[in-house]
């Protein structure tokens, strides 16, 4: 340390607790790039010989992607860097960095602890599932690195904790202490955002861009944005329909719908599949064809499965909420009766209906409609195309409007009566009445139920898997079926990066337009 | 008087009548499932009726058989228990400093927890599948706890977040004023003001771990002891093979969906009183 250029009031306690916070920092790099350079899979990598093995070369670069990451690496790089500063700057003294090296500490001492009580755990639970005694020479020396930091962390954090107003000097505004105790509070939100969300994201993001397959044990490779290309690519083509008689009207099927040339056979060749058919006049239409039909077709799918079923959602559920806010006996039962569809696990929901449903006068539903002559043959739900997306979209709203009427009856509750007073002596009418006091004063209520309930149902997955299987694709279930099915790791990948990227402009334009988050 | 009378009358009449209809709407798959399960399994192909022809408990013993369904039960009662308090633990804490606190990013940070709900469970199931092996949870009923904050979180911090948006600024001030550093203010002053959101969020966070099935089914499905109920439920044969074993599946699902509904109804007061104060201010 340069202690010649130290402040005035710098005093060599401080200069040991910034030379050990700089320390720390360091160590968290220095370890960091250890850890990269031992590590199994780069070794095996940076050994491998072509001589033992035909098979191609694996790519450094994916493995430490995979095994690393960027937000991993990133992170612990920030951290280091973080220490090093604080160390630093703690040098003048100032109170308010030392607040900061305050929380650095802490959160050093909190990051050991869970360090020892995981390995702990492992060797604990291990030595169990082996049905033998725990190792107690093992699991100290297992976590005696971890012991060390914690003991100096805790040391160095009680000891500024009591020292710090002696010590340092300056102004602590109110705006600092905000800040500090926000970032403190959002750790473990954030600890858990990456762990479980960020990380395992940023993995199918690099898998998207490899021919990775699902349990394969070929080495995967970078295929750059191929698998993007074979999703999205779709053209668009003039077609004619087809005539049985020359200059005669277009020829139909028996529901009456137009049938249309198919695209040129050399597109075909080249995988590309017609998804709809746009008549644009005459007897013309526009094929729009993709390289992936059923991917946009489940994306189509979806959409209209999403807006349906959540503005009936909306409607149900409110008609639920204002039924169950008025007066009258057994109220606080109502309320526990609208939310079982809901704790109705939907594993179990969806089989039930499927039950309900069946397509014989075994299933309720068909019973009832032919007792009651609607129908004149049972119908069938659930293998009919035409009413494949329409009963997933009663089922859906069923299950899910009492989520939606439980989050606006909470909003109805809060709208004060004596409004509804003063309009009606005022002379106006009950449907007035809910138009310019009820849906207005919900409206914030309405914009967090819509928001939830919108990016839910996007990535619906349970529902369509149980009661369509590989017949009628949703987004999160042509996922599934490549990955599962068709084995694609890499191509899977890329269709969950893109259904991310989908509902992440959907959210966001969402989120905007009702003004959620000012 | 009297018209007056005959008006409110009518107007009760059909106030109960929209309760009933609400009322069986919500019921009628649920009663169906409650039939079902006295059902055997040859009248599944008969056309249907409402009551079975001859009730039998056999579902029930086939549920009950071994104690694979109750053990399925306790995991899942502290697996969902230990989500939800985790959930409220870090929701509540994140919501203060999102709701309450004066800093840089805060809005980049709401977007930051929303955006754990833009993509299906299927995206990061082989990410997390690496994650929780490398924890050393796989197989226990640790890999759930550590991966469901992946939903319940978001829902738990955008709630609690607008409930404390909408509390009066008054309280705080008035701590500050009397020396209350900001986290004693969030830990005596606004956390019990929050108690029913808490209660209702719990709730949720509870309902929806304990109904999740596609985590479960792969971390905990290798391990029996460590299943959870839906997964305990996939995995019933029927009486007979190559069927589904749908009426004991409704006899399972009579004696999970029971329990919630009990502790909803314990609940409900503070339930909606709990969203209440949130829904004040968006």
């Amino acid at each position: 340390m340069e202690t010649n250029n130290q402040a005035p009031g710098t005093r060599p306690e401080i200069l040991l607790l910034s030379a050990v916070m700089m320390l720390i920092g360091a160590l968290a790099i220095v370890l960091f790039f250890a850890a990269v350079a031992n590590d199994e899979a780069i070794q095996l990598a940076l050994n491998w010989t072509t001589a033992e093995d035909d098979a191609r070369p694996p790519s450094l670069l994916l493995i430490y992607l995979e095994r690393f990451g960027i937000i991993i690496s990133v992170l612990f790089i920030l951290s280091g860097a973080f220490f090093i500063t604080i160390g630093w700057r703690l040098r003048r003294g100032n109170i308010r960095v030392a607040h900061w090296a305050r929380i650095g500490l802490l959160w050093l001492c909190i990051g050991a602890a869970s360090y020892i009580l995981l390995t702990a755990f492992n060797i604990i639970n291990s030595a169990a599932m082996d049905r033998e005694a725990v190792d107690f020479g093992q699991l100290l020396s297992a976590i005696s690195p971890a012991l060390v930091v914690l003991a100096i962390g805790f040391l160095l954090w009680t000891w500024l904790n009591n020292n710090i107003e002696r010590l340092f000097s300056g102004e602590d505004s109110l705006i600092g202490r905000e800040t500090r105790l926000a970032w403190n509070l959002l750790i473990p939100t954030l600890t858990i955002f990456v762990l479980v969300a960020a990380r395992p994201l940023e993995q199918t993001f690099i898998r998207s861009l490899t021919d990775k397959r699902f349990a394969g044990s070929a080495v995967p490779q970078f295929v750059g944005l191929e698998n993007y290309y074979n999703l999205l690519t779709f053209r668009i083509d003039t077609v004619t329909c087809r005539k049985s008689i020359s200059d005669g009207p277009c020829d139909t099927r028996a529901n009456g719908s137009i049938r249309w040339e198919s695209i040129d056979r050399e597109l075909l060749r080249e995988g590309y599949r017609t998804i709809f058919n746009v008549p644009i006049g005459g007897d013309q239409s526009a094929a729009i064809s993709g390289l992936d039909d059923d991917f946009i077709e489940a994306i189509f799918t979806t959409v209209v499965f999403t807006v349906i079923s959540v503005a009936g959602e909306l409607i149900i559920g409110l008609f639920m909420a204002m039924v169950v806010n008025s007066k009258f006996r057994g109220r606080g039962a109502m309320r526990a009766v609208m939310l079982v569809p809901w704790a109705i696990p939907t594993v179990i929901s969806a089989r039930l209906w499927e039950l309900m449903l069946k397509d014989t006068s075994a299933g309720i539903f068909n019973k009832i409609l032919l007792d009651l002559g609607a129908i004149d043959a049972p119908l069938a739900w659930l293998s009919d195309p035409s009413l494949q997306i329409p009963t997933a979209i009663i089922v859906d709203v069923w299950k899910t409007a009492p989520f939606m009427a439980l989050l606006l009856l909470a909003g109805l509750q809060v709208i004060p009566s004596d409004l509804y007073e003063a309009a009606s002596v005022d002379g106006a009418s009950p449907v007035r009445r809910f138009f310019s006091i009820t849906l207005p004063l919900l409206r914030p209520a309405i914009a967090i139920a819509l928001i939830f309930r919108t990016l839910d149902a996007l990535r619906v997955f349970d529902l369509f898997n149980v009661l369509f299987g590989r017949q009628q694709l949703s987004m999160a279930t042509y996922n599934f079926e490549t990955l599962v099915s068709n084995q694609l790791d890499g191509y899977a990948s890329a269709i969950s990066v893109i259904i991310f990227i989908f509902i992440s402009i959907f959210a966001f334009i969402y989120v905007r337009l009702l003004q959620v988050e000012s | 008087m009297a018209r007056k009378q005959y008006a409110r009358l009518a107007q009760q009449v059909l106030l109960y009548g929209l309760v009933l209809l609400v009322a069986v709407y919500a019921l009628f798959p649920f009663y169906w499932a409650f039939v079902t399960s006295f059902k055997t399994e040859s009248e599944m192909f008969k056309s249907a009726t409402y009551l079975p022809r001859e009730a039998t408990t056999k579902n029930y013993e086939y549920v009950f058989r071994d104690n694979t369904f109750i053990d399925a039960l306790k995991n899942s009662a502290w697996v969902s228990a230990a989500t939800s308090i985790f959930a409220l633990v870090a929701g509540s804490f994140a919501a203060y400093a999102l709701g309450r606190l004066r800093f840089k990013g805060r809005v980049v940070l709401l977007y930051v927890v929303l955006s754990m709900t833009m993509f299906p469970a299927i995206s990061i199931l082989s990410g997390l599948y690496t994650i929780v092996r490398e924890l050393g949870f796989f197989g226990t009923g640790l890999s759930l706890i550590v991966t469901y904050p992946v939903f319940t979180l978001p829902f738990t911090v955008w709630v609690l977040t607008s409930f404390f948006r909408g509390l009066p600024a008054e309280i705080e001030q008035a701590a500050i004023v009397d020396g209350a550093t900001p986290f004693q203010t969030f830990r005596l002053i606004l956390l019990p003001l929050t108690a029913p959101a808490l209660v209702t969020t719990g709730l949720l966070a509870f309902v929806q771990s304990w109904n999740e099935y596609l985590f479960a089914l792969n971390f905990t499905a290798t391990n029996p002891s460590a299943q959870t109920v839906p997964v305990a439920i996939a995995q019933f044969s029927g009486q007979f093979s190559e069927q589904e074993p749908i009426a004991e599946i409704m006899a399972a699902a009579m004696v999970v969906t029971i329990p919630l509904v009990v502790l909803v109804l314990i609940f409900q007061n503070r339930i909606v009183e709990g969203l209440t104060a949130g829904a004040v201010k968006g």
